[in-house]
């Protein structure tokens, strides 16, 4: 017997991939979406939450930046 | 698993525009056509001199040869070393059809150059032949054009669809084809709401171009739709190389040119590829434009002495020293606008900014591309690097930074019953290619969506068969 399942393979580093985890744990998307966590590059989400996730994940860059320029006048 | 990770880049790889060169564009053609077009010496002469080094060798080796030569000759020709150069070279002539394969009496393999192509080649080398269609003798223009005037009248009508591709306003607006052919192209769409035409992500990678590139682009979709017109795509091509080995500040004759050219030549002209006081005056002046452009994107010597006017500074600033609204506007793509003199305009690279083109499809590559084509001819002095490093990290890493992780639409397999299986299924995945990630040790494996009916199918074959 085999098990099958749609979903979305994501591949990204490590740092990405804790973020993700932790997402899923603290439920911050509202649920939980990580199918099966592959290996440490890679996990296998369900498909209908990934422009939630992508949102999610600019706001983090966002947060984690920091104006460079000096405007200046 | 590095295999595994190839795969998903391709699959995910952001549509970015291809520049085709010219014998990019010449393969896609269908074989009659090809088989036409080297009827004319002109086109024979445009290929060949695009063509790489080794082919030109060959082909001036072989033109003389009336009989089928063997391949292995040929490959005698560069030492063994090259072997791997011989051999695309080889293929390139094969699929551009200059030579084709023939069996040589003995049954050993051989090369037979095209009969169109070798007749036509040697007139265009040694002379005879029929003269070009425009080359009959004119009287002398009352008020010939020179150079400079042709230049700036190219750039100024090619400024004018650039113009209306970014919507500024002083566009004195293009003719409902150009816009035909810009919605064909994809680099504009029609809006949903009010169709009018927008510009698409595809249309802001083209903006960057520099101008061969985009002439050349914008021609080869615009050859694309000729034959919809009742044009003749065999004429135009001929007449576009025909107009490639003209030479500049010299006027043509529009004499004896078919009704179809003569529809072509004003197209040309609103693109600003040709010259023309009047639409009956009976002459033309080819531009740089036109010369430019069999050479495809090969050309250096001949590109547009245009003065580059940007200046960037390591504290992200830009300074560009130009009246032209066209070139504000462009930089207004990637960059925050802060003042506008009457011959400057400053702005500043944020992460904003650069964000908004990214996301609108500009990549960081060609945001740098273009901010290097047109440096100002200081920066390129001080140079290299002609653009601050720290600049073009930044922006670099502004790019990397949204693609935190990639994905693909994918089906996962796993629980397998025995290792036997797993390995059987996985196999049959690998080689349709659709494998995207496997584990052995945990029985687990993705397949890309498409392939995942063809898996499944063989899955069930198989297990009927084991079972």
């Amino acid at each position: 017997m085999v098990n099958v399942m749609k979903g979305i393979l994501i591949e990204c580093d490590q740092a990405m991939k804790q973020f993700l985890l932790h997402l899923d744990e603290t439920v911050a998307l509202g649920r939980k979406f990580i199918i099966q966590d592959l290996d440490e590059r890679h996990l296998f989400i369900s498909a209908d939450i990934l422009e939630t996730l992508q949102a999610r994940v600019d706001d983090l860059m966002d947060q984690i930046s920091f104006p460079l320029a000096d405007r200046g006048l | 698993m590095a295999e595994a990770s190839k795969v998903i880049k391709i699959t995910l790889q952001s549509k970015n525009l291809q520049c085709k060169n010219l014998h990019d564009y010449l393969k896609t053609l269908p074989t009659e056509i090809l088989d036409r077009l080297y009827n004319h010496p002109t086109t024979c002469l445009a290929v060949y001199r695009e063509l790489p080094e080794i082919a030109q060798h060959y082909v001036i080796r072989i033109l003389f040869v009336e009989q089928p030569v063997p391949q292995a000759v040929v490959a005698s020709w560069v030492s063994q070393a090259y072997s791997k150069e011989h051999n695309e070279v080889a293929q390139v002539l094969s699929s551009l059809r200059v030579w084709q394969e023939a069996a040589i009496p003995g049954g050993l393999p051989g090369w037979i150059m095209n009969s169109a192509f070798k007749r036509n080649m040697k007139i265009a080398l040694l002379g005879g032949g029929k003269p070009w269609s425009m080359s009959s003798q004119l009287e002398t223009d009352s008020k010939p054009r020179d150079i400079p005037y042709l230049d700036s009248y190219a750039m100024e009508r090619w400024e004018c669809v650039l113009h209306y591709m970014v919507g500024s306003q002083q566009q004195e607006g293009i003719s409902a084809d150009a816009v035909r052919i810009l919605l064909h192209a994809g680099l504009m769409k029609r809006d949903e709401d009010d169709g009018s035409p927008v510009i698409t992500r595809e249309g802001f990678q083209f903006l960057l171009l520099d101008t061969p590139s985009q002439v050349w682009y914008f021609i080869l979709q615009y050859l694309d739709t000729v034959e919809s017109r009742g044009l003749d795509l065999v004429d135009c091509l001929t007449f576009l190389f025909q107009l490639s080995f003209s030479t500049m500040g010299k006027d043509y004759s529009t004499e004896g040119m078919s009704d179809g050219l003569l529809v072509f030549l004003q197209h040309l002209r609103e693109f600003g590829l040709v010259y023309q006081r009047k639409r009956k005056a009976g002459r033309f002046y080819p531009t740089r434009l036109a010369l430019n452009i069999a050479s495809g994107q090969s050309r250096s010597q001949l590109d547009m002495n245009r003065e580059g006017y940007i200046v960037v500074e390591t504290n992200y600033r830009v300074y560009a020293y130009t009246d032209s609204n066209l070139q504000v506007a462009l930089l207004g793509l990637f960059c925050e606008l802060m003042y506008r003199f009457p011959n400057l305009a400053v702005g500043i690279l944020t992460r904003d900014s650069v964000r908004q083109a990214l996301k609108s499809g500009i990549t960081a590559e060609q945001i740098v591309g273009f901010l290097r084509l047109h440096a100002h001819h200081r920066m390129v002095a001080v140079g290299p690097p002609v653009l601050p490093p720290t600049v073009v990290d930044q922006i670099k890493l502004w790019e990397n930074e949204r693609n935190r992780f990639t994905f693909s639409e994918g089906i996962l397999y796993s629980q397998f019953l025995s290792q036997a299986d797993f390995e059987v299924l996985r196999d049959h995945a690998q080689d349709l290619g659709v494998l995207t990630w496997q584990n052995p040790q945990r029985r687990t494996m993705v397949v890309t969506r498409s392939g995942h009916e063809e898996v499944k199918r063989f899955w069930k074959r198989y297990s009927k068969g084991a079972g």
